[in-house]
């Protein structure tokens, strides 16, 4: 009797571990939402943030974009040989850097970077007490230490997926131009041909979404850190793959609820 | 430190809105100086035309459809920013149309005259051209509609088929074998008639020539005998030969029932002469038998030899009462 109660009992562990969990989420979002208010802490960390986020992410951006533009239009031309005119080409890697790729491809590699920043840098921080320091001191930790980095990757997430659209559109002119038979007018053709400014806003968006995503859980994960070197490199961890789990799902949830039933033209 | 973050932050920031928002002009040939011309056209329907779609002049790219408007009174009008160099044609149309197989649609612009001989699209075009102010238009038919009719066809194609799939199974596969065969066969055979009676055909036709020659000669003849007719009818001879016609007919006819009499007399006596000889028949056959006297007489040698005998006898007596009248006859008067 007893034998058959175990399976039930680890699922019912597994059920209020997973409502715990989304439950210390929800409250640690809620928790930082509510120390916005005390600007004065985190104000003077913001551009910081901004800059190690945002700005010192932009060459490994520009670089998965260019190497993304190139390696897309090669594809296409590949795909279209013979039946559809190589102008398309421009369609192609207009649509899939702006809608797709640049927010996901950004977004993945900005979790690996930044995620994994913030985990260890907050989780050394919770292993050696600092945190602890700061409360003594009076300091909110997610005023002084969350807030200026959530701002941060929402600002600056965007900014960074924006500079990897143009990077990886030109990437990918550049390359129709140099290594395919396509002129770079027929190129602008096809990049015209179905362009629509929706295309960019809603690249941007996700990439915001991505950005408060990969910053929330680095920082939970950071804070949460216990037990030494240990706890802060599985914290590191945590943060990696929640972060790139937590992208592809909203990706699929803008998807569902923003692409579904519009037209591409 | 902190300086130089706010100016990197800064510039990083700015240098890429700039960009972002520079490559989206470019992308959508947005007129920020307000260099082109704004041109209105009027349309009944648009079809797949969409905002930035292109505008074409003699073939070539002179602007891009701004923007598309419902109108009044069912009509659609489609703002076009049109390069300023661009010369219009002296009476300008605007066609919208594919301008590839893929969906992508373009707005033309053509002189009047150079219209396809459409009475659809030249109807649209009379009608939008009623509205002064506005450039007439009309919408072609895209490749969506073609494909459509010729999906249509294609499924009926596709439903004859399979009717036709489920009629010729192999039975009928074999009977058509069968009569394909047969039809060979037949034609081996005609091949045959045909190398043999050629000289025949030869033969015939050359006969049927000899015919037609004659027949010719004859409806010559029946020309001229028309004509004879036609001369003779103006001078009542004809009527004097249509009497004398009566007059042969109504004998012929008379001839025909004294003959109808005679037939049937003569059946009568037919049926007698064969009743004569069914009883004479009979009568010879009773004789062939030896019935009967005569019978007897022909068939029974005895019997002529006792007559033989009996006449010899009757001679012997007539020339005994010849010579000796007083031994046979005795007159006596008391």
């Amino acid at each position: 009797m007893t034998t058959l109660l175990i399976p039930i009992e680890r699922l019912g562990g597994a059920t209020s571990a997973g409502i715990e969990a989304v439950g210390r989420a929800a409250r640690f979002v809620g928790e930082s939402a509510a120390s916005v208010r005390d600007a004065s802490s985190w104000r003077g960390q913001v551009v910081l943030q901004l800059r190690r986020l945002g700005v010192d992410s932009l060459p490994i951006a520009a670089f998965i974009a260019l190497f993304t533009g190139i390696v897309l239009a090669l594809l296409a031309s590949y795909s279209f040989t013979g039946a559809v005119p190589l102008y398309f080409v421009g369609t192609l890697v207009e649509k899939t850097i702006t809608l797709e790729l640049a927010p996901v491809l950004t977004g993945l590699a900005l979790a690996g970077r930044v995620g994994a920043n913030i985990a260890a840098e907050l989780g050394t921080m919770r292993v050696t007490e600092q945190i602890d320091a700061l409360e003594t001191l009076g300091y909110d930790p997610l005023a002084f230490l969350v807030v200026p980095r959530v701002i941060a990757g929402v600002v600056m997430f965007p900014v960074v997926v924006a500079a990897a659209m143009v990077i990886g559109v030109a990437a990918g002119a550049a390359a129709s131009v140099l290594l395919l038979d396509l002129s770079s007018a027929e190129f602008a053709k096809g990049l015209r041909l179905f362009f629509q400014t929706f295309d960019v806003r809603y690249g941007l968006v996700k990439s915001a979404s991505f950005g408060a995503a990969v910053t929330f859980v680095g920082s939970a994960a950071g804070m949460r850190a216990t037990g030494g070197a240990v706890g802060v490199g599985r914290a590191c961890t945590r943060a990696v793959v929640y972060s790139a789990v937590l992208i592809l799902v909203l990706d699929a949830f803008w998807a569902i609820t923003w692409l579904l039933g519009r037209s591409a033209t | 430190m902190k300086r130089s973050n706010d100016l990197l932050v800064g510039g990083v920031v700015l240098t890429v809105i700039v960009a972002l928002v520079a490559g989206i002009l470019w992308v959508k040939q947005t007129d920020i100086a307000g260099k082109r011309d704004e041109t209105v056209a009027h349309f009944r329907d648009v079809g797949n035309a969409r905002v930035g779609n292109s505008v074409v002049v003699r073939g070539v790219v002179a602007g891009r459809i701004e923007g598309i408007e419902l109108a009044p009174e069912g009509w659609v009008n489609v703002r076009m920013r049109l390069d300023p160099s661009v010369q219009m044609p002296s009476d300008p149309v605007v066609l919208l149309n594919e301008s590839s197989l893929f969906g992508d649609w373009q707005a033309t612009i053509v002189e009047r005259r150079a219209l396809p001989n459409d009475a659809s699209l030249l109807r649209d075009v009379a009608d939008a051209s009623r509205d002064r102010g506005v450039l007439p238009g009309a919408s072609q038919p895209g490749i969506g509609k073609l494909t459509a009719v010729a999906g249509q066809i294609a499924g009926d194609v596709a439903s004859v088929a399979s009717r036709f799939g489920t009629a010729f199974d192999d039975s009928a596969a074999r009977a058509l074998h069968a009569s394909i065969r047969n039809v060979a066969d037949l034609s081996t055979t005609l091949r045959d008639i045909a190398q043999s009676h050629a000289s025949d055909l030869d033969t015939l036709s050359g006969q049927l020539r000899g015919a037609v020659t004659t027949l010719n000669r004859a409806a010559g003849v029946v020309e001229i005998t028309a004509r004879r007719l036609d001369s003779a009818s103006t001078s009542d001879q004809v009527r004097l030969l249509v009497d004398n016609f009566s007059q042969a007919s109504a004998e012929l006819r008379r001839a025909a029932t004294q003959v109808r009499d005679l037939t049937q007399r003569l059946q009568t006596t037919q049926t007698r002469a064969e009743s004569f000889l069914a009883s004479g028949d009979s009568v010879l056959t009773k004789m062939n038998r030896g019935q009967g006297t005569l019978g007897l007489l022909l068939n029974d040698p005895s019997v002529y030899r006792h007559a033989d005998s009996v006449l010899s006898e009757l001679h012997t007596l007539a020339a005994d009462i010849r010579a000796n009248p007083k031994r046979y006859i005795s007159v006596r008067l008391f």
